[in-house]
């Protein structure tokens, strides 16, 4: 980058949600969030828009027409490629360890919990020392916890409450689809959603432990991605990988900082 | 982005090789030779060199028949063993349908039992290969089968194997073997003068030529005309790209999209130390010793992941990471591929020692684990 950008546009472009920052030197300027929906190239775009239109508003004087038209725009995510305006793309894989860095100067693992794929970064200074990565089965995704709460009518805002609970089971199915016939098994045998909800929880920190073995933890861990907000997950993965996951303010916008950073700042 | 640049004419006749070979292995047979078939490079091809018999690499490297063996093979097997029964099982292989004879191995479990197998459909003679290299009984074994081989090839095709024929086919290979290490130490050069991909094309291509005095010529012409372009300024390969050494499994036909990825990605491959590259080519057999001593120290010393110990892969991959200025090294592990994908801890480690960046994937023959692909190679490349 030729460092003479007053704004960089940072966008992931993730299977459930798209999210978008604008970014000057001073911090972030303006978030935004869409569904994906089916069409992630509009999402994308909607995104776009959006955080123009702001770069337009918060500067006004600097703002004409080419300083907004030509502000670089890193793509990332998986429909990185999708997204149609782009001066360039880098994996979410950098992104997160970028942005995990940016919003908490010194991490050294990341766990992202992505809508259809999870990952554990190593990281130093912003820098990826290594990773795995889970994208072959559902399990241990974003769209596994999803699907439980649809299933009770739950949405996002309900989780950690219903995490709260003391007591919870153990579910034996390490693949979503079979975990699903199993979860309506245990309710048809009494168990109640917070307990059903709490065994989804562990036994999504299970799989990321086995991503995580081949890692190595080393702390501060935090979470990143589509769940980044929930205290009930960041709990369960503390105990189960017996460290603590941190709360990292922003964290699901680590993505698209990260892509802004590595676009110019 | 690398892109795929137009090489220079010839290198065309090797990138189209496996196809154009069929009609000259036709020609061939309608001439009266006998072709023998083989699946791995443990297989002293000199022996049918040395009486005129045309070796054919039955690499069966698509995906097109693996539904076909799944009717008899289990699902979760190796997908190169998998699509070489499907080819003869098939019938659609035409290196296999003209294979008089084809030579197994013991290598690894699943080729073992998918011998026996394909010994219903096709005259298979099965190597006992031994899984160490520094017994002696273990080298007795491999002499012993080196010489069962000999017998059995003189039997089957009426021929009689001298030691002086056997000694001139050992310099005919050394001689292929030396022009095809020159092929790929092209890119030694910094930035390499072509791509991971063409290179590739060049080495898999090679061994669906059947003429050796047409061969080596093409394959001089080759590399003159790639250096002298080079030192015409032609550099097609950007100076910044990374550069990638390929480890692992045999890699080509549809396994190219590994490479693709990769250069996709903007780093260039340039070196393979598979079987496909500096595996085969590397080393040189004994011209001045007795044949069958030479044959069997070359062959018993290849560094694949059926020998334990295998010290020669960490030996050949460290020279080549130094050789070649390696950035980092991506290994391609076929699925279920039990000896390759254990070996990757060490290879890991290894390569920790002389701080070279390292990553192992696993991949089979389907095309849908491309992006999947993409994500980890792009990032292993933006860390490097
Ligand atoms: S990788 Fe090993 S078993 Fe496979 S062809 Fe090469 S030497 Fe043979
Ligand atoms: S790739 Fe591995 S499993 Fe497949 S044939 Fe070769 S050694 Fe055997």
């Amino acid at each position: 980058m030729d460092g003479e950008a007053e704004y960089v546009i940072g966008i992931d472009c993730g299977s459930t949600l798209c999210k978008g920052v604008l970014l000057n030197r001073h911090g972030v300027a303006a978030f935004s969030l869409q569904p994906t929906g089916w069409n992630l190239q509009e999402s994308a775009a909607r995104v776009l828009a959006n955080l123009r239109g702001n770069a337009a508003d918060i500067a006004p004087n600097t703002a004409d027409n080419d300083m907004v038209g030509n502000m670089p725009i890193i793509a990332t995510g998986y429909g990185r490629d999708m997204a149609t305006e782009k001066t360039k793309a880098v994996t979410e894989i950098s992104a997160h360890a970028r942005g995990a860095e940016y919003l908490m100067p010194g991490v050294r693992t990341v766990i992202d919990i992505g809508g259809q794929d999870c990952k554990v970064i190593a990281v130093e200074n912003g820098r990826v020392l290594s990773f795995q990565m889970n994208d072959k089965c559902a399990a241990g995704t974003g769209r596994f916890v999803q699907m439980v709460l649809e299933r009770f009518n739950a949405d996002i805002n309900l989780m950690d409450t219903l995490l709260a609970a003391e007591k919870i089971i153990q579910l034996n199915s390490t693949c979503a689809v079979f975990a699903e016939s199993e979860i309506i098994g245990l309710l048809a045998k009494g168990y109640s959603r917070e307990e059903i909800v709490g065994g989804v929880a562990l036994s999504m920190a299970v799989k990321i432990s086995s991503l995580s073995a081949r890692v190595g933890l080393r702390p501060p861990v935090v979470l990143t991605g589509g769940l980044a907000e929930s205290s009930g997950i960041r709990k369960a993965l503390s105990q189960v990988l017996k460290v603590e996951v941190q709360f990292l303010p922003q964290g699901i916008y680590a993505g698209a900082i990260g892509a802004a950073c590595i676009g110019g700042f | 982005m690398i892109e795929q640049r137009e090489l220079p004419e010839i290198f065309e006749s090797f990138s189209d090789a496996r196809k154009q070979g069929f009609m000259a292995m036709k020609n061939l047979k309608e001439q009266g030779k006998g072709v023998v078939g083989t699946f791995c490079t443990y297989v002293p091809v000199e022996l049918f060199l040395a009486v005129g018999l045309v070796p054919v690499g039955l690499c069966s490297t698509s995906d097109e028949t693996i539904g076909e063996a799944e009717k008899v093979l289990p699902r979760n097997l190796c997908p190169l063993i998998k699509a070489s029964y499907g080819f003869a099982a098939a019938d659609k292989c035409p290196y296999m349908y003209f294979s008089d004879l084809v030579v197994g191995e013991t290598t690894c479990d699943g080729k073992t039992k998918m011998y026996e197998l394909l010994g219903k459909i096709k005259d298979v003679h099965v190597m006992d290969l031994p899984h160490n290299q520094d017994r002696p009984a273990s080298r007795a074994i491999w002499m012993e089968e080196i010489k069962r081989l000999k017998n059995r090839v003189e039997e089957k095709f009426g021929v009689t194997i001298t030691v002086e024929k056997l000694h001139q086919a050992i310099r005919e290979r050394n001689r292929e073997r030396a022009l095809l290490k020159k092929v790929y130490e092209l890119s030694v050069m910094s930035p390499a003068p072509l791509s991971g991909l063409q290179q590739l094309q060049i080495l898999f291509g090679a061994q669906f030529k059947f003429d050796h005095e047409k061969k080596v010529q093409e394959l001089e012409e080759t590399i003159s005309r790639i250096t002298e372009e080079y030192q015409n300024g032609r550099h097609p390969i950007p100076a910044a790209a990374k550069r990638i050494i390929v480890t692992g499994c045999p890699i080509g036909g549809v396994t190219e999209k590994f490479t693709r990825v990769i250069e996709e990605s903007g780093a260039v491959v340039v070196a393979y130390e598979n079987c496909t590259g500096a595996k085969q080519f590397d080393r040189q057999i004994d011209e001045s010793a007795d044949p069958y001593d030479a044959l069997c120290d070359y062959y018993l010393n290849i560094g694949c992941s059926v020998m334990s110990p295998n010290p020669n892969r960490l030996e050949l991959l460290g020279r080549l990471c130094d050789q070649f200025k390696a950035d980092g090294v991506l290994e391609m592990v076929l699925q279920s591929c039990h000896t390759y994908a254990i070996e990757s801890y060490t290879i890991g480690e290894f390569l920790k020692t002389r701080s070279i960046p390292f990553m192992s994937l696993e991949t089979d023959y389907s095309s849908g684990d491309t992006e999947q692909l993409k994500t980890r190679i792009s990032a292993f490349i933006e860390m490097l």
